[in-house]
């Protein structure tokens, strides 16, 4: 039999013909096309704020350190939690930052300002998050499907972007886009459409207004994504089941096995949410039954985008809110830690960053950064760099004010380009 | 510009000038430059206000406003006549041509989702369209003003306005301040009264929803944003960190505003009242004003004077808010009245007098100065009576164009040429869509269940808005819905599929598809189908074997279509 990578070749050329699915061909050509493309991300979030002690800045046998071991990765003197086995095998990929420090402390906005970079009400405007930039500034505008695609929970908007660049959001992966089928038949729903057309030609040649050309172009997107043969990338049950195994069970494997679908497809920014990080209590076995989620649905994610020659121009990105109390607070027989934005650790892989690196230190508590500090701005300025955006750039809100994609302050992290 | 020649209107010239007599010069400080409307024609709407927030700033010269009406009391249909003659004036001066008058069918529909949020049911518009009455307009512009609904909706689109979402106050309960506002508007409540009201609110929500303006900015620096942007009209947000690029404001101004909130106290923020399921309240003690580090980093501890006012001797013993309020709800208040009258302008037309409309300031000069000075006026000396100035603007004819343009007229943006087409909001949207599907009371019910997997009970209607809702806020000639809300639309049986729609239309059309398809027509858009469509549409029903599936199809594109999405 031959593998998927074989299979992926030579449908490429033909060889196979309509291969098992007759989807492969489709995702094999368009592979094919994206590598030539600018630059793709998938963000994949732990809402509540993972413990960066208990996950990439272990301090085992102190006193806070928690009873987690370390493992050593395939790059020598990096080290991570024990929990994150195939991770640590794939360590020359990827960076890890150690020191980033940033202001808020409470959930909701410190998502907010790690999603857009700003403070949430800050001069009184609502700003894009980075899924929402990224669209803008890299998105294939033609494209029937959508730029931005969030899975896993509503995320952070386009702001005052607008419409054009808010995320698609897939609550529920295995289910795929809410509506985006119909049930009827294809001769009913091509009969309601004309009807439509009718409608919609007589206003437009009375009105000549674009708030009606907006509309009509955005249901002719919808139609288009309904019939476009890439909505089908939103069904995860079209991968064959080995494709599927490797990303373990639940739905946080689910949500990285359709990013991969939707990057493969053309899709620019792909959020995948893993929430029950927010850990007072219980800490440890609950960072651990995390850990082994996203340790083989992340590790299968980039060993397919690597196959398919995808990793250098997708950038994957594991990060919360915030980091948690270097101290085990004192609640009862299952204690945890609390939330702390001063130092905590994020995860870069692929992307074209030169791997195989830490950015920055914690002191012997990991408790506060000891060297190079990585602020939201400097944080979101190294994301922007990577891709290839200028961050520097202004983009207009609604009442004409230049809004920089990131805000004045910012120093991108030079070593990991 | 085009040298065409200037077609005056018959109206325009049957302004009694009576009416107009009392023209009184008013020295006041703004600018007009005469070249700036064709600076802005036929760009997007988003670059006017662009350019006209970057202009270079200038010193403002003081020009003499001619202000129609000055000095008398007018009643609303003498407004309305000049809020045509002052726009008729612009438009002359810019040889462009009104469109004609709206049919009853553009204005029926119009005026519905204006004043009462909701477009009027098939009966409704027949027997409008069928009514020979010559003041039907007007008739019709005071049965809407006295319908509930009028409160009802008005209070949804304020308690949005008047409290922006946050993550700090995603668990407040709107509703006690939307039955407060609803009471208030269909009262009649004076605006001077009722806002001072609101700014004066002590209590907790279950006794007093206006409390709830407090409740869900609860912090003195989102109090002063939303106080000036929504009752001044300007906003000072920019203020509280640095010195207002395009005005004199200065950081101080901005604090020296928000020492008013100094002493307000509220008892559990949303989140924290949710939790322990009590109802949030707002006190004003007689502790002693905050600290600085209870506020933002930027705060200033300055005496608290009013904006470009003066410095008023507070009692330390005494709330604070309530000279504020009075000094905000006082006729002679240089921002309120001029504010309101803008804000409700907006409302009716898409665009303000002064655009963006909570953005007035010498350097972004109003289109139509001197209309915006009569109504200002009027509405003082009317007793800021809300239903005065909106029965003024309905009865306009300005308001009551069609909102096809012509060949003169189509590239205007910002001078009531015509009616400009507007996106409905998320909640006139579903509101119609529940007044077509007969299911408008059925579908405000709670649910006990989550829906859309989310947790917690909510209507189906709640779940409607959520997904339809624009982060910035609406903007009403931008259509800013997309793909999501498009595929819901088009594939959630939730009210394409509606039996009760389908059968209302098939007995009133007697089962011949020619009249069950008019019927749908108006039962949807207010109007009866042209001949082409009703070629295309009886063609496709008699293909499908005209049922209930053939008319479920012609249903469904019509809810489907610009036309119903927009307010035109």
């Amino acid at each position: 039999m031959l593998t998927r990578r074989e299979m992926l070749k030579y449908g490429a050329v033909g060889v196979v013909g309509a291969s098992a699915s007759g989807w492969l061909d489709i995702l094999a050509s368009r592979a094919a096309e994206v590598r030539a493309q600018t630059k793709r991300c998938v963000l994949l979030w732990m809402a509540g704020g993972p413990s960066h002690k208990d996950t990439f800045d272990l301090r085992p046998g102190t006193t806070n350190g928690g009873p987690y071991q370390q493992i050593q990765t395939n790059v020598t003197g990096i080290q991570i939690s024990e929990y994150f086995p195939r991770l640590a095998r794939l360590m020359n990929h990827g960076a890890i930052i150690r020191s980033m420090s940033t202001p808020e402390g409470a959930h909701a906005r410190a998502s907010y300002n790690l999603h857009t970079g700003y403070r949430e009400g800050q001069g009184g405007l609502v700003y894009p998050s980075m899924g929402s930039i990224v669209a803008k500034e890299l998105g294939n505008q033609e494209s029937p499907l959508p730029n931005f695609v969030s899975i896993g929970q509503r995320s952070y908007g386009s702001g005052f972007l607008g419409a054009r660049y808010q995320p698609l959001i897939v609550n529920d992966p295995a289910r795929g886009v809410e509506n985006l089928r119909t049930n009827l038949a294809t001769d009913q729903f091509q009969g309601r459409i004309n009807l439509l057309e009718e409608l919609e030609q007589g206003f437009n040649r009375t009105h000549e207004t674009h708030v009606g050309v907006a509309h009509r172009t955005t249901y002719q997107r919808a139609v288009t994504l309904m019939r476009d043969a890439g909505a089908r990338a939103f069904d995860i049950s079209n991968e064959p089941a080995a494709g599927r195994r490797g990303y373990g069970t639940g739905k946080f494997g689910e949500g990285c096995l359709l990013a991969r679908r939707l990057i493969e497809t053309g899709v620019t920014f792909a959020e995948v949410t893993l929430g029950g990080w927010d850990t007072h209590q219980n800490n440890f076995a609950r960072v651990r039954q995390l850990s082994e989620q996203v340790d083989p649905a992340m590790s299968q994610l980039v060993t397919d985008l690597k196959d398919r020659g995808l990793l250098d121009s997708t950038l994957v990105i594991w990060m919360g809110e915030f980091g948690r109390t270097p101290r085990i607070n004192a609640r009862g027989a299952q204690p945890g830690r609390d939330h702390y934005p001063r130092a905590w650790s994020c995860v870069m892989m692929g992307g074209g960053i030169k791997g195989g690196q830490v950015i920055g230190r914690t002191d012997a508590e990991a408790a506060t950064v000891a060297e190079r500090p990585v602020s939201t701005l400097d944080f979101m300025s190294t994301v922007c760099r990577i891709l290839g955006i200028d961050h520097n750039k202004q983009n207009n809100a609604a009442n004409g004010r230049p809004i920089r994609i990131v805000d004045r302050g910012a120093n991108p992290i030079t070593q990991l380009l | 510009m085009t040298n065409a020649p200037r077609k005056r209107r018959s109206w325009a010239t049957a302004v009694t000038f009576g009416l107009v007599a009392g023209f009184v010069a008013v020295a006041v400080t703004a600018r007009f430059n005469p070249t700036w409307a064709a600076q802005v024609k036929g760009s997007d709407s988003k670059a006017p206000a662009a350019k006209e927030a970057t202009k270079t700033k200038k010193k403002a010269a003081p020009v003499v406003l001619q202000v129609p009406g000055a000095g008398q009391k007018l009643d609303a249909h003498a407004l309305s006549k000049i809020i045509d003659q002052e726009v008729a004036k612009k438009l002359s001066a810019e040889s462009i041509t009104a469109s004609a008058l709206s049919s009853d069918s553009e204005f029926i529909r119009r005026v519905y989702l204006d004043v009462v949020g909701v477009i009027p049911t098939a009966d409704k518009v027949k027997a409008f369209l069928e009514s020979k009455e010559p003041n039907k307009r007007t008739k019709l512009i005071d049965e809407l003003l006295a319908d509930p609904r009028f409160g009802t909706s008005l209070a949804e689109l304020w308690s949005t306005l008047m409290i922006p979402r946050e993550s700090n106050n995603r668990l407040l309960k709107y509703t006690p301040l939307q039955k407060w506002l609803a009471d208030s508007f269909n009262a009649g409540k004076p605006v001077d009264k009722l806002v001072y009201e609101l700014l004066t609110a002590t209590g907790t929500q279950d006794e007093n929803g206006a409390v709830t303006f407090f409740v869900g900015n609860p912090s003195v620096d989102k109090m002063t944003d939303n106080v000036a942007r929504m009752f001044l009209g300007v906003q000072l947000q920019c203020a509280q960190c640095h010195n207002h690029p395009f005005t004199d404001w200065k950081q101080t101004e901005y604090w020296a505003m928000a020492a008013f909130f100094m002493k307000t106290r509220l008892s559990a923020n949303p989140q924290q009242a949710a939790k322990k399921g009590v109802s949030p309240g707002i006190s004003e003690t007689n502790a002693a004003p905050k600290k600085k580090g209870g506020l933002p980093e930027s705060a200033k501890i300055v005496p608290a004077k009013f904006l470009q006012g003066e410095q008023p001797s507070l009692n330390k013993s005494e709330p604070y808010r309530p000279v504020l309020a009075k000094w905000i709800a006082d006729s002679k208040n240089p921002f309120f009245a001029k504010a309101m009258v803008n804000r409700f302008w907006y409302q009716y037309f898409g665009r303000g007098i002064v655009n963006p409309v909570d953005d007035m300031h010498e350097e972004n000069p109003a289109s139509h100065p001197e209309l915006l000075a009569a109504m200002t006026e009027q509405f003082k000396t009317n007793g800021f009576d809300l239903k005065y100035l909106i029965r003024a603007i309905c009865n306009s004819e300005t308001y009551q164009r069609s909102s096809k343009p012509n060949d003169s007229n189509k590239e205007d943006v910002e001078l009531f040429s015509h009616a400009y087409v507007r996106v409905l909001s998320g909640e006139q949207l579903y509101d119609s869509l529940s007044t077509v599907a007969g299911k408008a009371n059925v579908n405000r019910q709670v649910l006990t269940k989550g829906v859309g997997g989310k947790k917690g009970p909510g209507t189906p209607r709640d779940n409607f808005l959520n997904f339809f809702r624009i982060d910035e806020g609406l903007n009403p000639l931008e259509y800013q819905q997309g793909i999501p809300q498009a595929l819901r639309l088009m594939n959630s049986p939730q009210f394409s599929a509606s039996a009760d729609a389908i059968s209302a239309a098939t007995k009133a059309g007697n089962n011949e598809p020619a009249k069950v398809i008019e019927h749908l027509f108006l039962t949807a858009v207010a109007r009866p189908p042209t001949q082409q469509e009703l070629g295309v549409f009886t063609k496709h029903v008699s293909q499908r074997g005209a049922g209930n599936a053939a008319y479920g199809d012609v249903l469904w594109a019509l809810l489907n279509s610009s036309e119903f999405a927009l307010n035109h």
